[in-house]
């Protein structure tokens, strides 16, 4: 049976240095324990990010991703996002304006929008399936 | 008789003069709004500031006399390295005083005419020919114009200007509000307005749409270099491209679209530099992707987002530390005095020469302002 897991917001310092940016790390070390976490990372508050800081949010990815989860950066300022792209690291995460803009794009397809006793393919061929079964 | 007069003055000259109290310093950092004009035009420009391309030109035009007045607020700017030949510079608290001053040395001297320039704007246009419009035209002052729109561009009749006045905003304000014969530019004009106004610089020069051309050598098509400069084999340059003397470029670099990386740079390995100018004597970090940007020292102006950054991480961007001694030389001023002269004038006026023929020998052709 599929889980609709939580997904934690986590609201970034505002200054992303080595020293913050370490504290920050171990703060949210317990997230990554979980199954698939999902996380997204508020970025409103920052003002300052320098390089630790953006180690930091890579590894913290890692993290995610080594367990199946993702981590999304919502609210990114336009100084942070010249930083991000000048360290090449901007494709690497999905932004979105909003928090909650990002918790939704987790759920883009709610499990109970998907009827579990249907096909998987059902969802994405829909029509597809009956033609087949018809043929 | 003709002299010319330029100034490196305050950006709103109009408003200054209602002013009574001294200017404030300019900031050194890249300037993010519509004040750029003289500071601007102090700013290197594939090798050459438009101040000195200015002084460049009115020195091949043999004009009997070339005085430069900077406001002391812009003495790091101005010091970026040129002598003056056959010409006087001073730094002064009011420039328009201090011009009103050499205007009346002028008169003295025997020169009827003289061009005013308060170094902004980049503009492309004939001497004579604007000299020639305003003996034609009969007033006292002609400004220059480009499309309708004024250029801090004067000629003017000595005689026929006001100098007994001891205030030191006469000259200003006659020359900004009195009734004046125009002149229409027809050349290339750049106002020079925004950070943004520089990067366009580049790019219609490195594209030859202007007659603006890059220092040093054309190594092939559309790669300019200057002496010195240091480009690692492993790296890649993209036609148009400026490199500046002494500048290192490292190895996986690629340097693209209309990028100019000017003096004492370095651009450190795998760093991508597109569509961008690292001003001089900057470093821009390992493995970075710089675009669409303006790079001095510690700060980055990224021009599509409209955003200016100082980074404090200095394995990013920073001011290169590796200076030449030559360079810091030439950006020191001897300030002991009222009135400062270049500590290294004498030196680098052998070195300005040669710069000067090489300069000449690789334009394709002369370069007006």
């Amino acid at each position: 049976m599929l889980v609709n897991r939580p997904v934690v917001i986590v609201q970034l310092p505002e200054q992303l240095n080595p020293s913050t940016a370490q504290s920050f790390q171990q703060e949210v070390e317990p997230l990554f324990e979980s199954h698939r976490p999902r996380i997204v990372l508020d970025c409103s508050l920052v003002r300052s990010i320098d390089g630790n800081g953006v180690e930091m949010l890579l590894h913290c990815l890692e993290e995610a991703m080594k367990r199946d989860g993702d981590l999304k950066l919502a609210a990114v300022s336009p100084e942070s996002a010249v930083l991000l792209e000048l360290m090449r690291v901007d494709r690497v995460f999905e932004q979105f304006g909003t928090s909650e803009e990002a918790v939704r794009s987790f759920n883009a397809m709610p499990v109970e929008a998907v009827p579990q006793d249907a096909p998987w393919y059902s969802s994405v061929f829909g029509e597809l399936g009956v033609l087949r079964q018809a043929s | 008789m003709l002299g010319a007069i330029v100034i490196v003055g305050p950006e709103d000259a109009v408003s200054s003069l209602s002013s009574a109290e001294t200017p404030e310093p300019v900031p050194l950092s890249i300037p993010t709004d519509r004040d750029g004009g003289s500071l601007l035009a102090c700013v290197e420009v594939l090798g050459r500031s438009v101040l000195e391309r200015v002084l460049d030109e009115l020195r091949c035009a043999s004009l009997d006399a070339i005085a430069l007045l900077a406001d002391d607020a812009y003495a790091n700017r101005v010091g970026i390295g040129q002598t003056l030949q056959n010409a006087s510079f001073l730094l002064v608290k009011d420039v328009w005083a201090g011009a009103a001053d050499a205007l009346k040395k002028y008169r003295e001297s025997g020169i009827e005419s003289s061009l005013i320039i308060r170094v902004s704007a980049y503009a492309e246009f004939d001497l004579k020919e604007a000299v020639q419009s305003h003996g034609e035209q009969r007033e006292v002052i002609t400004r220059v114009f480009s499309d309708q729109t004024a250029l801090d561009i004067w000629v003017v009749d000595i005689a026929g200007l006001n100098l007994s006045s001891d205030t030191p905003a006469d000259l200003a304000a006659t020359l900004y509000a009195t009734p004046s014969a125009h002149y229409e530019v027809r050349g290339y004009v750049n106002h020079l307005e925004h950070p943004r106004d520089l990067r366009r610089l580049v790019v219609d020069s490195l594209s030859n749409r202007c007659r603006l051309r890059p220092q040093g050598l054309e190594t092939r098509p559309g790669v300019w270099m200057e002496g010195g400069a240091d480009v690692h084999r492993g790296a890649r340059i993209v036609p148009p491209a400026f490199v500046g003397r002494g500048s290192k470029i490292g190895e996986q670099c690629l340097i693209t679209r209309c990028s100019s990386v000017e003096r004492d740079s370095e651009v450190d390995y795998g760093t991508i530099v597109e569509d961008s100018s690292i001003l001089s004597n900057s470093y821009v970090g390992i493995g970075l992707d710089v675009s669409h940007a303006i790079v001095q020292g510690s700060t980055l102006l990224n021009l599509e987002r409209g955003v200016a950054l100082d980074i404090a991480d200095p394995t990013l961007i920073r001011r290169n530390k590796s200076l030449s001694m030559e360079a810091l030389r030439t950006s020191t001023l001897d300030s002991a005095s009222g009135m400062s002269f270049f500590v290294s004038a004498e030196e680098h006026r052998n070195e300005t020469v040669a710069r000067r023929e090489e300069s000449d020998a690789s334009s394709l052709g002369d370069v007006r302002f």
